[in-house]
């Protein structure tokens, strides 16, 4: 019986304005991407809360117990416990598929074998060839035509064939069998395309396909380096995650991207690489710009391999030896039928909407986590979550300490609790409050580190 | 060159960890067990640490987070089933009540004290209420019972006499992979 994951995603979508909420994560530096944290707060907030009110609620009309009984009921809050331990929908989204072993036999494990030195010994070295070739012709053509050519049109189109074309060799490299389904995108005003995220290969198969600007985390290495000198030119936005600042720059260049007739732009709402069998919430930044949302469904064949880039786990260019070193990457991608926000729909529900359609083309369950949650502990990082839970189990044991107060506490969740006893936890209640005010008014002015950032850290 | 898909478990195994909890779970329940015990046993030392527990993010929003971790961790497989054991419709409400005795027993003596009572009630209610306020609501509910020194196993249960267990009940996924 597990709280959250009753719940229908969705429901706890909050209204405030969420200028991070853009933000996608090709990787992200650990135990950051603080302030992206609440309106997942407010949604497992507001899901536990009204399972353990109900529950509590129906508990208390039923019996009347005596206090020591009360004192020794624990089992609900056991059992959750144990239902966590046993399975959560949260780790299985990031957990990547083992290869599915054949050579199971002594007559299959020679070709087995055989297929392993092919790959690594013959594949491999002319796959490294090619893609060196590739980005030396890259490189020879693409920094002289930045350098050299006058600014206009011609040579941002000169400059995204270069681009597709280096990322046509990455294909290349790994043998993408990859299928395009639905038209191909165009340029223009006004439109932006969301896509589920696996890993920042995503990207270049889509880049060699059609030029797209992406917003991602910047990296550091080789991968810093094209970012930073080369997918410049098409526009791209980058940020690091752990600056505030950054992000709201991020945010209005995103705006402006979107609204002028550039190359189109391309966002992982779910903000993290998920391993292409679930969906997590979709952050809302791409959905509140009245813009035109293009939903691109992208579904990897497990065949070969598993193109899920555990980024925590291996650097992104082990994970591009292991694409390189397999037979193939098999993949899927669907261009769906571009969505506008309708009337009367908020933009959670837009948003879920969008997901939805994404999650169904690609044969993918949603479930509702924040996927930021991979890089910190929720519980450290919320302590009102488990406040609040513990409330109602102080508030059945406090109408025995003062009978006055019977009633008062436990059917109104959302209550602070009165005076005596409270007064620790009303104190942690007022920062949660203070918090959560302080992102909202930065959020939707826009302001530049504001109060939130030193609150939030006296709160954990 | 065979491949076991339920990760090297024996029969033999399977027999003992079914024995061992009195046949609260299936064959199939151990086995999808055994895989989740892996997943979380990230280095696969044989045992899961906090850490790993905590990483959780419906387990670390429990009160009880910090009791459970005590249970749950280092513990190796057999014991890990062992203490998942009373949360299913087969184990009779005497272990069950045992189970939670022995969360309450935090000091293991046999016997849950005042002071053990103190700590479970710190984290189930967390701030909101102070130190006088449990003492005095441990002091009431042990009178109550006629036991202030604390309750032995039988006024543990004596007290949850009344008390309906259902909702002690969790289910193993058949299908893990």
């Amino acid at each position: 019986m597990s709280v959250t994951e009753a719940a229908p995603n969705g429901v706890a979508r909050t209204t405030s304005a969420q200028f991070h909420s853009f933000l996608p994560g090709l990787t992200m530096p650990a135990g950051h991407a603080a302030a992206a944290a609440d309106d997942l707060a407010e949604l497992t907030d507001r899901e536990v809360e009204q399972a353990y009110v109900a529950a509590e609620e129906e508990r208390l009309l039923g019996h009347s117990h005596s206090l020591l009984t009360d004192m020794l009921s624990i089992e609900g809050v056991l059992a959750d416990a144990a239902a966590a331990v046993v399975d959560d929908s949260f780790n299985k989204c990031f957990t990547s598929t083992p290869s599915d072993p054949w050579n199971w036999n002594l007559y299959l494990f020679p070709m087995w074998l055989l297929g392993v030195v092919f790959r690594y010994v013959i594949l491999f070295p002319l796959r490294l060839f090619g893609l060196i070739a590739c980005f030396a012709a890259f490189f020879l053509m693409f920094f002289p035509v930045k350098a050299l050519w006058p600014p206009g049109r011609t040579k941002l189109a000169v400059e995204q064939r270069l681009i597709r074309f280096m990322c046509g060799g990455f294909v290349l490299s790994w043998t993408g069998v990859i299928r395009f389904h639905g038209p191909r995108p165009i340029r223009g005003a006004g439109r932006v395309w969301v896509a589920n995220h696996t890993s920042m290969i995503d990207y270049i198969i889509l880049s060699s396909y059609s030029a797209f600007a992406v917003i991602m985390q910047l990296h550091s290495g080789w991968v810093g380096f094209l970012q930073t000198q080369c997918l410049d030119s098409l526009g791209c936005l980058w940020f690091n995650r752990t600056e505030v600042k950054d992000r709201h720059l991020v945010a209005q260049r995103m705006r402006q991207h979107v609204h002028a007739d550039a190359t189109p732009l391309l966002i992982f709402p779910e903000g993290t690489c998920v391993n292409n069998e679930y969906c997590v919430m979709f952050k809302r930044g791409a959905f509140e710009m009245d813009a035109v949302v293009h939903p691109i469904a992208i579904k990897y064949n497990k065949i070969f391999v598993d193109a899920f880039w555990n980024s925590r786990r291996q650097s992104f260019t082990q994970h591009l030896l292991k694409l390189m070193t397999s037979w193939a990457v098999v993949a899927d991608v669907y261009f769906l039928e571009p969505q506008r926000r309708r009337e009367g729909e908020g933009t959670d529900g837009f948003a879920s909407r969008v997901q939805e359609m994404i999650a169904r083309k690609a044969n993918l369950r949603v479930v509702p986590w924040d996927g930021y949650l991979k890089y910190y502990n929720l519980g450290e990082k919320h302590p009102g979550l488990i406040e609040k839970r513990r409330r109602v189990y102080a508030d059945v044991l406090r109408k025995y300490l003062r009978p006055s107060e019977a009633g008062g506490g436990a059917g109104a969740g959302g209550a602070r609790p009165g005076s005596g006893g409270g007064g620790r936890a009303a104190g942690v209640g007022r920062v949660e409050e203070g918090e959560e005010e302080g992102e909202q008014q930065q959020q939707q002015q826009q302001r530049p580190n504001g109060a939130a950032s030193p609150e939030t850290k006296k709160v954990n | 060159m065979g491949q076991a898909i339920s990760g090297g478990l024996t029969q033999n195994d399977v027999d003992e960890v079914v024995g061992a909890c009195k046949g609260a779970f299936s064959q199939e329940e151990v086995e999808s067990l055994y895989r989740r015990f892996r997943s979380l046993d990230r280095g696969l030392k044989g045992y899961i640490g906090s850490e790993e527990l905590l990483a959780i993010p419906e387990l670390s929003i429990n009160p009880l987070a910090q009791r459970v971790l005590r249970l749950f961790e280092s513990v190796n497989f057999l014991e890990f089933v062992k203490l998942l054991a009373p949360f299913t419709a087969r184990v009779s409400r005497e272990d069950k009540l045992q189970f939670l005795f022995t969360v309450f027993d935090v000091d293991g003596d046999g016997l849950v004290s005042p002071d053990d009572m103190h700590v479970m009630l710190r984290q189930l209610a967390g701030s909101t209420l102070t130190d006088d306020d449990i003492g005095a609501l441990i002091a009431r509910g042990l009178d109550g019972a006629g036991s202030p020194r604390g309750l032995t196993l039988q006024g543990f249960k004596a007290a949850l006499a009344g008390r309906d267990l259902g909702a002690m009940e969790v289910v193993v996924p058949s299908d893990l992979s």
